[in-house]
């Protein structure tokens, strides 16, 4: 199965079909990977990110295939 | 988008059996979740990809095979990925298709929040920090992704779940080093007594505790977490006991968890048109089993009120939660204040806009007998993007504390408004069902 991947922060990234931006970069990246996560519910609003322009939260928002998500705005 | 008999928000077990009900009864029914699958956080499912492990009781399990067949039964099928912003003065419910970025509203007869619980956690110093997770954070991913976090993990805080977030790790081939309790049920044999009327509870503390000694995970009760400081990239936590004694630990995670209370926040109520009610863990945090009857017991309600039938009388099964979590609560109570007085100046109370103890105790200072609405208003406690979630509750405490203004709930911080979750002003004016505004600027 080919792997799908977005850019977070100018990396790579793969992810599995139906994960969340956070689980691919938790599982991708060190312990903090630069991610905020915290409730995991989409309530604290910790790991909120940049993706294709737009501020969602991390822990809720399923990964795309080519989605540009960053911790800042540039 | 068409409007509905009956709105539903959200897709655990009150959502899930709300929301077949209706279906059942041949009402309209709209179901939303902010998630694109059924489940909400108790029965969150792998990823299509991950591998599933069975976590929980079979009494959790159970009840997802039975709420799986409900709603496939009934065909009632949930419109995903939609977020609920609240309902505006002319009772029109406004949702934010995440997806899309855009907005959309619909005007039911009634509505039904199932939106669940959030968890209770208390402000530590540190516990802003990168590796620190609520313990419902942590259980979800492991739900969600099969896999535990990589290196040392430590549970710490108060209650249950405590104890099944350990038995989930150890399951998941990563057993946290300890878990620290700040009560110690072991004290109150009469409440342990207490527990034996609920088969349930008995069943579920027998699950979690038989897997916690097994996999030999030391539970140390009667602990406080006191300071988390980041050390040499990871974590080192110093905990407390009763006597005095002091350990620390050095992880690369901590799971914090101090309780669960139902996700008011912000919420809307009425009887009016349209019929709002609240079911499952957002009504009354009760757990699982009782959100499930509760969330048919709102769509009963619902159903009566539609038809002009008298309202059907309260499920008794509720009575006999309420007493198991009350006998729970009492097992687990930890000794002294939940918010200790004397925390640091330096601790982060607001993690969203960095407010802390220190800067509300100068509000105070200067502002003697502020009210709650004013240390919002002036302090920005509450006001930051979670909008109290996380901070309401504990800076209520603090303000009771100070002893000036008598019991301070929540609520009073907060307020009551729309949008009741962060929805940018882009998707606002977006909405979906206008060909001329669905385009990107």
């Amino acid at each position: 199965m080919r792997e799908a991947r977005f850019r977070w922060n100018g990396a790579d990234i793969p992810f599995r079909e139906g994960e969340t931006l956070a689980a691919a970069i938790l599982r991708a990246g060190p312990s903090d990977a630069g991610l905020g996560y915290f409730c995991g519910i989409g309530a604290c609003q910790s790991c909120v990110v940049w993706c294709d322009g737009r501020r969602v939260e991390a822990c809720v928002t399923p990964a795309r295939t080519g989605a540009s998500v960053s911790g800042s705005e540039d | 988008m068409r409007d509905p008999d009956v709105l539903v928000v959200g897709a655990g077990p009150a959502g899930i059996s709300a929301a077949a009900e209706l279906a059942a009864a041949g009402l309209s029914v709209l179901w939303i979740d902010q998630r694109d699958r059924p489940g909400g956080a108790i029965h969150r499912q792998p990823s299509a990809a991950s591998t599933a492990i069975a976590f929980g009781p079979a009494s959790v399990r159970n009840q997802w095979r039975r709420l799986h067949a409900r709603f496939q039964g009934t065909g009632v099928s949930l419109t995903g990925e939609t977020g609920f912003a609240g309902i505006d003065s002319d009772g029109v419910a406004i949702l934010e298709q995440r997806h899309s970025g855009t907005t959309t509203c619909v005007r039911a007869k009634a509505i039904i929040l199932a939106v669940g619980a959030v968890e209770r956690v208390l402000p530590r110093p540190g516990w802003h920090l990168p590796g620190v997770c609520t313990a419902g954070g942590m259980q979800v991913m492991l739900k969600e992704t099969g896999s535990p976090p990589r290196g040392r993990v430590l549970v710490a805080g108060n209650g249950p779940l405590t104890l099944a977030l350990a038995t989930q790790l150890a399951a998941a081939g990563n057993p946290p080093v300890a878990v620290l309790e700040a009560s110690d049920p072991f004290r109150r044999p009469s409440h342990a007594l207490a527990l034996m009327r609920s088969p349930r509870l008995v069943g579920e503390a027998l699950h979690y505790s038989t897997r916690v000694a097994f996999a030999r995970i030391p539970w140390k009760r009667g602990r406080r977490v006191v300071a988390i400081e980041s050390h040499g990239g990871a974590l080192r936590v110093r905990s407390v006991a009763k006597n005095g004694y002091v350990e620390t630990f050095d992880v690369e995670h901590i799971a914090l968890h101090d309780g669960i209370r139902p996700n008011t926040f912000g919420l809307p109520e009425g009887e009016a048109r349209p019929f709002i009610i609240r079911a499952g863990d957002c009504r009354e945090a009760l757990g699982a089993v009782a959100a499930e009857v509760d969330g048919k017991q709102a769509a009963r309600r619902v159903i009566a009120r539609l038809r002009g039938e008298p309202a059907p009388k309260p499920h008794p099964m509720l009575n006999a939660e309420r007493r198991a979590q009350d006998t729970l609560a009492s097992l687990f109570r930890p000794h002294g204040d939940a918010v200790p007085a004397d925390l640091p100046d330096d601790t982060i109370l607001c993690r969203c806009e960095g407010r802390t103890v220190g800067d509300l105790r100068t509000l105070l200072a200067a502002h003697p007998g502020i009210s709650p609405r004013e240390v919002k208003l002036n302090g920005r406690f509450a006001m930051g993007l979670c909008q109290g979630r996380f901070c309401a509750d504990n800076v209520a405490a603090l303000l009771e504390h100070g002893g000036e203004t008598g019991p301070v709930s929540a609520d009073a911080l907060t307020g009551t408004r729309w949008p009741i979750r962060p929805i940018a002003i882009a998707s606002l004016i977006r909405d979906a069902d206008d060909p001329n505004s669905s385009t990107p600027q």
